[in-house]
């Protein structure tokens, strides 16, 4: 069995609990300090019911409520939180899962009283750090993660065999973590509209129909294994940073600097988990272009910000316009694999210990103490 | 136990650089004195002076800690049953401020 913990409103509960003066009220977290040109990062309960949901232009949501309060996100607070409820989590001894910043899934076994230790889990968060958090159990993970959403604010929904067929009758597919507003279309195009739709669909069908991804949602949805095969120490798939601009640019010299700084990011994470990458994926978002998204496996593996950089440049070189407005940019790494190599000719080796003196002094004084100063561009626009 | 998977330490907004250096009153960042208990490795701020100022602590509504490089910052949000502020003390000069008031 697994069960699946989701803090509710995570970010905005957590600055309801900073500031009781915001408790029951609408109130957005935004990414950014200037309230107007940012997104919303996370709403409360109270806001989310007036149709205000994550992701929306903060614009928008002062339109929909005026009165709405704003803060500005605090990541450290967040982070420092996330942390210390997945080591309070720890203490439980079952194998534990660090799905994301609000969300940790524990291997409960065969615990003979899953509904109690999901109170008992639930009375520990709210007395230690004054917040709620929702929990589903069941079977799997992607059942235990479906019944964490179904109950919330702070509910408990244990999925058991007795009960599985009621309960996914009465949820749209859509509720399903992995189905989204398109792959969502294309079940009902097959008559599926309920979880229950899906689940009672067999292995081939699925795979005739929606392919690779329709065979991993009958197995996700049936199997009754640990953790889906989680292995542990894995190495990540891929190391990804992306930003939203204040304003669509045309600079040549800010959009530069800002997939400099994104690749510096990106590298960074690299060197600190010893990781190398084939594949660099650069994500570009304007009026003109639209979504652009290109990526190109090198034979040469790096973790050089640098190198990164330069390789997402030949790809923007794609993008058609010469200088396309750009709101948007991703950088991310994949294909990674452990760094294995060692430097040979006299230049690689003084960029190592360049790369390893910037590491030394980041860590020593706080992440961008120093940095690469084309970066400084990115202030500027 | 094993875990694996996220790892919070990932943190997007740590090289993005600030979009305006200048002063930001919400940004206060003065060197305060604080009146503390040290109990089983945490920390208890009961009051602090500010400004020639004796601010009475009637409640910490939260308390958490971050990292700069091998610095460790406890952050404190602090009521005196009048007005909110951000407190801190740093792990490393054993130094307290106040970062702001809180709206």
């Amino acid at each position: 069995m697994i069960l699946h913990i989701d803090m509710d409103a995570f970010f905005a509960s957590i600055e309801q609990a900073v500031n009781p003066r915001l408790k029951g009220k609408p109130l957005i977290v935004g990414s950014r300090e200037n309230k107007l040109h940012t997104v919303v990062c996370a709403a409360s309960y109270e806001a989310k019911t007036l149709g205000i949901s994550s992701g929306m232009p903060t614009k928008e949501a002062f339109q929909l409520c005026p009165n709405l309060e704003f803060v500005p996100a605090q990541q450290a607070k967040y982070i420092w939180t996330s942390e210390q409820i997945f080591g309070m989590l720890k203490a439980y001894s079952f194998r534990l899962n660090y799905a994301s910043i609000d969300e940790f899934q524990l291997d409960i076994i065969d615990d003979p009283n899953p509904g109690m230790l999901a109170k008992n889990i639930q009375q520990r968060i709210h007395s230690e750090f004054n917040i709620t958090a929702s929990i589903g159990i069941a079977k799997n993970c992607i059942l235990s993660k479906l019944g964490s959403k179904l109950n919330k604010p702070n509910g408990i929904t244990i999925i058991t065999e007795a009960n599985l067929k009621s309960i996914l009758a009465k949820t749209p597919v859509e509720e399903l973590c992995g189905v989204g507003q398109k792959s969502g279309a294309e079940l009902h195009g097959l008559g599926i509209k309920t979880c229950l739709d899906l689940y009672q669909k067999n292995a081939r069908f699925l795979e005739q129909n929606l392919g690779k991804w329709g065979l991993n949602l009958y197995l996700s949805l049936h199997s009754s294994e640990r953790f889906d095969g989680l292995e542990e120490e894995q190495k990540p798939k891929s190391i990804g940073h992306s930003y939203t601009l204040t304003r669509a640019s045309e600079t040549p010299g800010f959009i530069q600097a800002w997939i400099r700084l994104l690749s510096e990011m990106v590298a960074s994470r690299l060197r600190q988990q010893n990781l190398v990458a084939n594949t660099v994926h650069l994500w570009l978002n304007g009026p003109q272009i639209g979504n652009f998204g290109a990526q190109k496996t090198y034979s040469q593996a790096t973790d050089d910000g640098y190198e990164i950089c330069h390789r997402c440049l030949r790809i923007m070189a794609r993008t058609g316009p010469k200088t396309p407005k750009i709101r948007a940019l991703g950088v991310t790494c994949g294909n990674l694999s452990f760094s294995q190599n060692l430097p040979l000719f006299r230049e690689q080796k003084r960029r190592e210990e360049l790369l390893k003196t910037v590491d030394k002094l980041n860590n020593r004084y706080g992440d961008g103490c120093i940095y690469p100063a084309i970066i400084n561009l990115a202030k500027k626009e | 136990m094993g875990h694996s998977g996220f790892n919070p330490k990932a943190r997007w907004d740590r090289h993005i650089p600030l979009e305006n250096d200048s002063y930001d009153p919400q940004n206060l960042n003065q060197r305060i004195e604080v009146l503390a208990w040290f109990k089983n490795a945490k920390i208890y701020p009961r009051m602090f002076s500010w400004k020639n100022k004796i601010y009475k602590i009637k409640k910490v509504t939260y308390n958490w800690q971050e990292r700069q490089g091998q610095e460790t910052i406890s952050c404190f949000s602090v009521t005196t049953g009048i007005d909110l502020y951000q407190i801190s003390f740093n792990n490393t000069s054993l130094s307290w401020q106040i970062d702001k008031i809180i709206e």
